[in-house]
């Protein structure tokens, strides 16, 4: 009988000291920063070392955990160019070139520190497992791992705030740990429904010293869209969901 | 300047921009949505030229002229896009204007490149009747499947074509699983004395379809041209991704019984009769450092061999040095119009190979693309190389400096062309 008490002992012990479910986390994250499916509009600044600006407008919107599109509001020199990503599929539309191309989630339409995976962000659970969780009481520290080589940073470190589950920073790297860029969630505001997030991210890279880029979203709102939304066909047309 | 005060003190106090107590603003009225449009650009893009007097072209088109070893050319361009929204229906207009002054002295062109009503009942089937430009194809440079477009210019893929009249509809269904989304767009397309006499043969209906897929997460179209205009002709294309910096592409076209007009060099002209295929394989592929490659491979199964080039070089050749001895160009004009959607289109061979290489931002400098183009004629080793720089840092302002050069032996392609070498600066404004 203690012999069996002690080994029934040793299996509760055994048990890791971490007992929060990291993927279940990074679920309630996900949620928190906008609806499975939603629209929005997203301002994006770059900010060179000597002050100078180039702002971007964009509407988007994102059905489920792997559909989300893209368009160009202003400027006019890229009014009207749409972006769509169904997983790891990525194809971008310019009215003067007419017919979509497919990109890649490392290029950059806009330049600057963004890339495509940045602008046409899916929810992180669809692109990534928890592999480590550290907290403390304030905030959590989750350690992201792509579960693909098509992801564009093989790693995530994300800090989280206990007390409402928004991320306020996120290191990606690559897979031998190098930094290539950091993104500060700032400026929590209440967009109506129920959705409370950061309203700006602010992202900096050791690749661009100096260079700043920052999202400010603007009208997020929940909404369903047909799937047919979501295809090469459509994207001449994303200008009709307005 | 009470104007300008009152015009600070609105904007200032606008109740429509938010985050007004952060450092970054995010004006609603940007995003605000109205029901017409109007945009576009002008351009101004000044070219120097370097003739090569003694390519075959240069003979061909300049032989009662004597434009001297160099030429200017300056244009101005104004293309226009609006369009007008109500309901599920949408009006749609691309109006191109140039005005120019080359060695051809001043001209002036204006263009309806598209002009279209669009009628979108749900978001997964649209009509648009009018003029539209389809743009079929996958390939970067050249687009052997895209049987009811315009063909593209390889040296700038990325200028507006004009469309067709025509009548067409998308019909798009999404799925689960490997077969993600298939649609459907049918085309009618009419040909007759005053309506798309540049497509063929005049008083027909041409059907042209397109069904695409993503299946497993590949695009893949299968298309088709038939109706009377053109011989009949299938066409198939794919793409994808197969990693998240390597896309590849490929595009095949089948033209059944193409007619394909040629000259021997004594300037006798014949039809000759064959199946054609062509075909295009490509990969794009961008480097850590930001450094994209496109190259592409094609094979243009209606093209001319070396043989047939070289036959009307000579043909052209002949018929200079008889209207330099005697003053008679009938053959000369005879060769002109030969050349005119003949031997004179974008790349006439059968063997060629793009490659294109740009760097994102190099030294930091953000919104600065250099880049270097090359094309290569396969079958007799004549190529064009094409340096350029782009800057698009000023908001609504590109500036794009590009030269070429062209250079191959006598009888070659690239070696007869006009000029050996051309320089130009294109400031384009988008407003």
């Amino acid at each position: 009988m203690i012999k069996i008490l002690f080994v029934f002992m040793s299996l509760i012990l055994a048990v890791p000291a971490y007992a929060v479910d990291g993927n279940e986390l990074l679920e309630q994250v996900d949620r928190n920063l906008n609806p499975e499916s939603y629209e929005a509009y997203k301002k994006l600044i770059n900010i060179e070392p000597d002050g100078s600006k180039k702002e971007f407008v964009l509407f988007t919107v994102k059905k489920g955990k792997n559909k989300v599109a893209a368009m160009f509001i202003s400027p006019a020199s890229e009014k009207g160019r749409s972006t769509l990503r169904l997983d790891d599929n990525m194809w971008l539309y310019i009215p003067n070139v007419g017919r979509p191309i497919r990109i890649t989630s490392l290029q950059s339409v806009v330049g600057g520190v963004f890339n495509n995976a940045d602008i046409l962000r899916l929810d992180y659970t669809s692109e990534y497992n928890v592999e480590q969780v550290e907290e403390n009481s304030e905030e959590y520290l989750l350690h992201l791992k792509a579960k693909t080589n098509t992801v564009a940073y093989d790693k995530l470190k994300m800090w989280v705030n206990r007390d409402n589950m928004l991320p306020s920073k996120i290191e990606s790297l690559t897979e031998d740990s190098m930094l290539i860029k950091t993104l500060y969630f700032k400026e929590i505001k209440d967009f109506g429904d129920g959705i409370v997030r950061p309203s700006v991210v602010e992202t900096d890279s050791p690749l661009y010293k100096g260079y700043k880029s920052i999202i400010i979203f603007a009208k997020i709102k929940e909404k369903e869209f047909n799937d047919e939304v979501f295809t090469l066909t459509f994207m001449p047309n994303m200008d009709s969901l307005r | 300047m009470r104007l300008l005060a009152l015009f600070i003190f609105m904007i200032v106090l606008s109740p429509r921009l938010i985050f007004a107590e952060s450092e970054y603003s995010f004006d609603l009225d940007e995003i605000e949505k109205k029901a017409y449009s109007l945009g576009g650009y002008i351009e101004t893009r000044p070219v120097f030229l370097v003739f090569d007097k003694d390519s075959a072209l240069y003979k061909l088109k300049l032989y009662n002229q004597d434009e001297g070893k160099t030429s200017e050319e300056y244009n101005v361009t104004l293309q226009l896009e609006g369009s007008y929204e109500k309901g599920i229906a949408k009006l749609y207009t691309k109006i191109n204007a140039d005005l120019r002054q080359s060695y051809l002295g001043w001209s002036d062109t204006t263009s309806v490149l598209e002009g279209y009503l669009s009628l979108k009942p749900s978001s997964s089937f649209t009509i648009n009747a009018g003029k539209k430009a389809l743009k079929w194809g996958k390939g970067y440079a050249w687009t052997p499947a895209a049987f009811a477009d315009r063909t593209k210019n390889p040296d700038d893929p990325d200028l507006s074509l004009e469309g067709f009249i025509g009548l067409s509809a998308d019909y798009i269904k999404s799925y689960s699983g490997p077969l993600k989304t298939i649609s459907f767009t049918p085309v009618l397309i009419p040909v007759y004395d005053d309506v798309n006499n540049d497509f063929g043969e005049t008083d027909h209906v041409n059907f042209a379809g397109k069904l695409y897929l993503l299946l497993y997460d590949t695009d893949i179209d299968f298309i088709i041209l038939t109706g009377g205009s053109k011989t009949t002709r299938f066409g198939f294309d794919f793409s994808r991704n197969i990693t998240s910096n390597l896309e590849i592409h490929g595009e095949f076209a089948f033209i059944n019984n193409f007619g394909k007009k040629i000259v021997n060099n004594t300037g006798n002209t014949f039809v000759n009769k064959h199946d054609a295929k062509s075909g295009l394989f490509g990969v794009r592929y961008l480097t850590e450092s930001d450094t994209t490659f496109i190259v592409e491979y094609y094979h243009n199964g209606t093209g001319f061999t070396d043989g047939e080039m070289e036959d009307y070089f000579s043909f052209i050749n002949t018929a200079y040095e008889v209207y330099t001895s005697s003053g008679n160009d009938n053959d000369l004009q005879k060769a002109l119009n030969l050349t005119e959607g003949n031997y004179g289109k974008m790349n006439p061979m059968r063997n060629y190979l793009y490659a294109r290489v740009s760097q994102k931002e190099p030294f930091d400098i953000l919104y600065f693309t250099p880049a270097i183009t090359g094309i290569l004629n396969i079958n007799d080793g004549s190529f064009s190389i094409s340096p350029e720089i782009m800057y698009t840092g000023i908001t609504n302002l590109e500036l794009r400096f590009k030269t070429g050069f062209l250079i191959g032996q006598s009888n070659s392609e690239y070696g007869e062309k006009l000029n050996n070498c051309r320089a130009e600066f294109r400031m384009r404004y988008y407003f």
